[in-house]
């Protein structure tokens, strides 16, 4: 049996271990929270070093890719380095191939994204992939970095705006201790009531809301009215929440084993132990190969 | 190490070059703060302001401002005049900022905008 495990600087809350068969192998997948501690990330990524198949490492971004450019986020980069043996990816290489096929497939075979809708990204320099693809299909974007990290009222509506904005500052702002660019440990608990009211109209006024979880959790106030949620890492307790809010449908882009979608950066591990090639030779075909063969489709739920 | 004097005119760089960023003042518009900018090797203080959108300057220091910045003078002179970014002196001690984290990150969101690639 292969094991995955992903390490996450998230709650340790959200723990949870499953059993799965992947193109007739056995995979044990597990995830461990660190609430927010670091060090105890670096220690644990280095218990597990030699000892699994792959790691993931979630809560924390490494890589941003934007088109060509590629920054990496120093937090993020010490974790990685950490972890000797075993291939360590942060799910980034897979995110930026898996999400656009997301947007394709939602387009061709379902009426939940069509050109002109209203799509509130509430992060999107994590996901440049997805950004691109639902500009590239004709969505009315409001990329929210800036709204949300910030409490910037300023919405980027174009993919050439959010690349500037991304060259001017990340090579700089990857350089800042995570926690101050994105919610790790207890806060991804809890809401941020004064950007939550703030901002809430953005949310009200998107068709679709894509991008983090913890984010669009984070911010989303109540009284949605139906909106679709384009997201990854889900678990029953989020399904509730968002019912609770009011919105209509939920889109996970990674496959549900035991009543939870995984982060990417866990199938990115499990699919890097499948294809049992050195890191540096993967290449963004061979997880698209992968995602056919193993037919990965989007998992949509309705919430009302 | 910097006089207050070339402390004062990397700061009227930086309010000049903010202000001429019809950009940057749509993203600050509703972002009104006191900055003060304090030198730790030399008497020099001055207090840049954010209303409405557009930033003034002014020498001394006023009580209670939102953010306060902190650093030996050549420092200053060097981030406001963009040839250093606030970041690494940040991360390793050199300039403290005190205030909201939320603030600390628009302020170097600020100069990176006005500096940056």
């Amino acid at each position: 049996m292969k094991k995955v495990v992903s390490v996450s600087l998230g709650s340790s809350r959200r723990d949870h271990k499953v059993r799965v068969e992947l193109l007739g192998e056995q995979f044990e997948i597990s995830r461990m929270g660190t609430d927010g501690d670091f060090n105890r990330a670096l220690e644990v990524l280095r218990e597990l070093d030699g000892k699994v198949d792959a790691i993931g490492l979630g809560g924390i971004d490494v890589y941003l890719f934007v088109r060509q450019k590629r920054y990496a986020i120093h937090d993020g980069l010490k974790l990685m380095e950490a972890v000797k043996v075993t291939p360590v990816v942060d799910g980034s290489g897979l995110k930026n191939t898996l999400e656009r096929e997301v947007v394709r497939i939602l387009t061709e075979n379902t009426g939940l994204l069509r050109k002109g809708m209203k799509v509130l990204m509430v992060s999107s320099l994590d996901r440049f992939g997805m950004a691109e693809a639902l500009y590239d299909m004709g969505c009315d974007m409001t990329y929210g970095d800036l709204i949300f990290t910030m409490g910037m009222p300023y919405p980027v509506k174009t993919v050439a705006e959010l690349e500037d904005i991304a060259n001017r500052t990340l090579p700089e702002l990857v350089k800042m201790p995570f926690h101050m660019l994105y919610p790790t440990g207890k806060k991804q608990e809890s809401q941020d009531e004064a950007k939550v009211q703030k901002f809430a109209n953005y949310y009200y006024e998107a068709e679709v809301i894509a991008g983090d979880f913890h984010l669009i959790r984070r911010f989303m106030p109540a009284g949605m009215n139906g909106q679709t949620i384009l997201t990854n890492t889900t678990t029953r307790e989020d399904i509730e929440f968002l019912r609770e809010k009011g919105a209509g449908t939920l889109v996970t882009t990674t496959p549900e084993y035991e009543g939870r979608s995984f982060g990417t950066n866990v199938i990115e591990a499990a699919m890097v132990a499948i294809l049992g090639k050195p890191l540096e030779q993967i290449a963004a075909e061979d997880y698209l190969e992968l995602l056919r063969r193993l037919n990965f489709q989007p998992r949509i739920l309705r919430l009302t | 190490m910097a006089t207050h004097s070339e402390i004062t005119d990397s700061l009227k760089v930086f309010k000049d070059n903010y202000n001429s960023n019809e950009r940057l003042k749509i993203m600050n518009r509703d972002w009104d703060r006191v900055v003060v900018i304090k030198a730790t090797d030399i008497e020099s203080l001055h207090t840049l302001t954010v209303m409405d959108g557009v930033v003034s300057l002014k020498e001394g220091a006023v009580e209670n401002p939102d953010l306060t910045v902190i650093s030996d003078s050549e420092t200053l002179a060097d981030i406001f005049y963009g040839d250093i970014t606030p970041t690494e002196p940040y991360n390793n001690g050199t300039l403290r900022i005190m205030g909201q984290e939320d603030d600390i990150i628009r302020l170097d969101f600020i100069s990176l905008m006005i500096w940056g690639e």
